[in-house]
């Protein structure tokens, strides 16, 4: 049996003030999937992200990274996953290249090996013209893609990406929706959260939807199609009311 | 864009491997943060140790008799290097961690192979570095002026070190409770400054009216100052051994704190 690239089970995390963030969760990514993890603002999608890569600690449950424990062999885990926050938690007067250095660093890779990757990130995501500049100084479509070389700088097996394209161009979007694809096709593990179902529908193979804290609907995309577009199914998924259904299928 | 290479090549870790490469990370980047307010960190402090070498010591110093067979200048000299070494690991330790956190740049050391002693260890690191670069400027002013010995070289390391270690502790804990800026300075308002200048910098303790005797040995600025001072100039009013012992207890009963601090990720993890 092949292990999952991703395993929760009954994960719950309650926050300082008794905010139930997430409540008894259980899902699994398959090795290879393009994973699309969906739901509404506050459902608890950053928080599983942030108990998967240790920015949260899990209140219970637990949580596998292609089998290894990331709570108790957190370290091993963490060299698997490469992590896109949604927001930019970043250093903003270090420069681009640094920004991407430091993170090969933290994950241990030589200098030599860091310098490649950073060369090699640098020129894939067109980001030459920029390299000395620093990170405040952006546009924002340029400071995603930093965070995205920042994520893929130690070559991880998981790549989560958490509502990548927020706040970019169209043109960008698809380059990146391209790049992505040419990644999973590599054997990367992707999961990714986005309030773009378009992107989701396009991108993804298995979708999961979470609601206040729970998994409400999971499975293959072409179930969620079977009975209409993935819209209609997101909003019967979380509860939304009948004429935004009925809006969205017409 | 071109195809991407995926062949990162990552150093192989057992359980109890240290990460060495991640170490020196947290150190290159915190230097590089360092460079970029050189006139805060490092001239600032020299500036001030200037003043008070040339008010105290040479100003005022001159008019005053020898102490224990020792210059003025040359007794107030290790209290000013020590005051200094304090101020600045404080404010390295408390400063990086509070900054990153409230940038929230923290997490990318947190989604890292880090070990919580490692986090630690490269704060610490840090902190002592900032502090003997301090420390050696002072120095060298301290030459200028004719004031500088240092009698015991591995005795004055080791109370450079073990208080840049103290307060670089008492940082990170402040660090991670501040929630904003007035709150990163209250233990240096409250505590650091009023106890180092009761702490014997500028006076011996008989100095002090009698009934004041008592809080200058309960102090540990006290036993700070008078173990640096000992290592430079040989006047000391503390037992050695009890000045060293009550630091190096001080300082292991405040890495268990900050340990646990960092292990049930207080002010760290949400």
């Amino acid at each position: 049996m092949t292990t999952p690239a991703v395993s929760i089970s009954h994960l719950r995390k309650v926050y300082r003030g008794g905010t139930v963030a997430v409540d008894d969760l259980s899902m699994q990514i398959a090795p290879g999937d393009f994973f699309g993890f969906l739901g509404p603002n506050g459902a608890g999608k950053s928080t599983t992200i942030h108990c998967m890569t240790g920015i949260a600690k899990p209140t219970s449950g637990k949580i596998e990274i292609f089998g290894i424990d990331a709570v108790k062999d957190y370290r091993e885990a963490r060299r698997l996953i490469g992590l896109s926050p949604q927001e930019f938690n970043v250093d903003t007067f270090a420069k681009v290249t640094q920004i991407i250095d430091w993170m090969g660093g933290y994950f241990g890779l030589r200098a030599a090996e860091r310098k490649a990757r950073v060369e090699m990130l640098i020129d894939r995501f067109e980001l030459g013209p920029h390299a000395k500049k620093q990170f405040r100084e952006l546009s924002g479509g340029l400071k995603r893609r930093v965070i995205l070389a920042r994520a893929l700088v130690h070559d991880p097996k998981l790549l989560i990406l958490d509502e990548p394209t927020a706040g970019v161009d169209v043109e960008l979007r698809r380059d990146l929706w391209r790049y992505l694809q040419e990644l999973n096709r590599d054997g990367k593990t992707i999961l990714l959260t986005s309030h773009y179902l378009e992107e989701i529908e396009r991108l993804c193979r298995t979708i999961s939807i979470i609601n206040d804290g729970k998994i409400v609907r999971e499975g293959p995309k072409a179930e969620f199609l079977l009975t209409g577009d993935l819209e209609a199914a997101y909003l019967t998924a979380t509860g939304a009311e009948p004429d935004h259904i009925e809006g969205a299928a017409a | 864009m071109s195809t991407i290479d995926n062949t990162a090549e990552l150093t192989p870790m057992s359980p109890i491997s240290i990460n060495w490469i991640g170490l020196w990370t947290i150190i290159r980047r915190e230097m590089s943060r360092l460079m970029r307010v050189p006139t805060q960190a490092f001239v600032a402090p020299w500036i001030s140790a200037l003043m008070f070498i040339f008010v105290f010591g040479y100003v005022v110093g001159t008019r005053i008799a020898t102490i224990g067979g020792h210059r003025y200048i040359e007794f107030v000299l290790p209290g000013i290097l020590m005051l200094n070494v304090v101020n600045a690991a404080f404010l390295q330790s408390s400063s990086q961690i509070y900054f990153q956190r409230f940038l929230r740049y923290i997490e990318e050391v947190l989604v890292a192979p880090f070990s919580h002693i490692e986090m630690i260890v490269g704060l610490l690191a840090m902190t002592v570095v900032r502090s003997v670069i301090t420390a050696v400027g002072i120095l060298l002013i301290g030459a200028a002026f004719g004031a500088t010995s240092v009698s015991g070289i591995v005795e004055f390391l080791f109370w450079i070190v073990a208080v840049s270690i103290i307060f670089g502790l008492l940082g990170i804990i402040i660090g991670l409770w501040a929630n904003n800026f007035e709150q990163l300075t209250m233990l240096n308002i409250f505590f650091i400054t009023p106890l180092s200048f009761v702490g014997g910098v500028f006076n011996t303790v008989h100095m002090l009216p009698g009934w004041l005797h008592w809080i200058a040995w309960a102090n540990p600025f006290f036993y700070f100052i008078n173990g640096i001072r000992h290592s430079m100039i040989g006047f000391t009013e503390t037992p050695e051994l009890l000045a060293a012992g009550l630091t190096l207890g001080l300082m292991v009963v405040l890495l268990a704190v900050v340990w646990k601090l960092f292990s049930i990720g207080y002010g760290l993890r949400e």
